[in-house]
């Protein structure tokens, strides 16, 4: 019988772990000022969050080297430009401005 | 035949070998792929409009999702976060030859994305409720554009799923052949890898 295989166990414990950090982003949206710390937390959370579903959920953490490369691109530069747009969002203004 | 967890790869395959089947492989197959990056290229530009309007906007995109339901928006992330978790426990069944658990599996995928559908309008309906349309203000009407935009998403995924299950009754998905249920399944983690992003930025961030 295959029971308890490390497949299980593995999208057993994502699940777990996405609902958590769901779970402490509500929190935040409920209780925490803006500030750029919390901008920067959210933004690690989101690019954990994805990791997690790409690797385990989607399986890409062996797969085709390529489509691992743009989506766990995608992943980092997205957090990436939530936190830098909120940094230079002066700066964003003014390149951006008609 | 005894497998244990250490004969049993992380992905297993058809034949429950010791390499995972997507390893150097496109997991599904090459359309599936070309969609799925087409889709995040839109959202992206999305996102990059929130990025544009909140700069110019900041006041409005402060208050914004403090007049959100944030209960309902948590509660979808939990319904696509379980799904595609169900969606995954259902490919390792039809791998594991078990294509009725994985048809139970699927199903409770799909029930997620309907809960997600009726959340959504739900909100929808409750935004109306507080004074909270498209033309409210800028914020709002891009949280309308991402909001509906992948709710339409969840909705044809949704069917996809429902495709995949009636594959698995016909036969159609084996063991020894589910490249198109693993594209499916692509295409779910998808959609539910946009709402990751979507609801911090809507919901959260201020």
């Amino acid at each position: 019988m295959l029971k308890n295989t490390f497949t299980l166990n593995v999208l057993d414990f994502s699940w777990v772990l996405l609902m958590i950090i769901t779970t402490a982003n509500a929190f935040v949206a409920e209780t925490a000022e803006p500030s750029l710390a919390i901008t920067a937390i959210i933004c690690c959370s989101i690019a954990y969050k994805g990791r997690r579903i790409m690797d385990y959920f989607m399986e890409l953490n062996h797969a085709n080297k390529t489509i691992q490369l743009f989506m766990r691109g995608y992943f980092h530069v997205l957090p990436a430009l939530i936190f830098l747009s909120d940094l230079f969002s002066e700066e964003l203004v003014a390149l951006t401005a008609l | 035949m005894t497998i244990t967890a250490i004969d049993f790869h992380l992905n297993g395959s058809g034949e429950v070998t010791k390499e995972p089947e997507t390893l150097n492989k496109i997991p599904g197959n090459r359309a599936v792929w070309v969609g799925i990056f087409a889709e995040m290229t839109e959202f992206a530009l999305f996102f990059l409009v929130y990025f544009i309007a909140k700069a110019h906007y900041p006041e409005q995109f402060n208050q914004g999702p403090l007049k959100l339901n944030t209960l309902a928006g948590t509660l979808n992330t939990f319904a696509l976060i379980s799904s595609s978790y169900f969606v995954a426990k259902a490919l390792a069944s039809v791998r594991l030859n078990d294509p009725e658990k994985s048809i139970r599996w699927l199903w409770r995928a799909v029930f997620c994305g309907g809960v997600y559908l009726v959340i959504k309008i739900w909100e929808y309906h409750w935004n109306v409720d507080q004074g909270i349309t498209t033309n409210t203000n800028n914020f709002y009407t891009v949280y309308y554009y991402l909001t509906f935009n992948h709710l339409l998403h969840v909705t044809w995924a949704s069917g996809s799923l429902l495709w995949a299950i009636r594959q698995l009754k016909a036969g159609n998905y084996t063991q020894q052949n589910h490249l198109g249920f693993t594209a499916i399944a692509c295409y779910w983690h998808m959609v539910d890898l946009a709402w990751v992003i979507i609801f911090p930025l809507l919901y959260v961030l201020r």
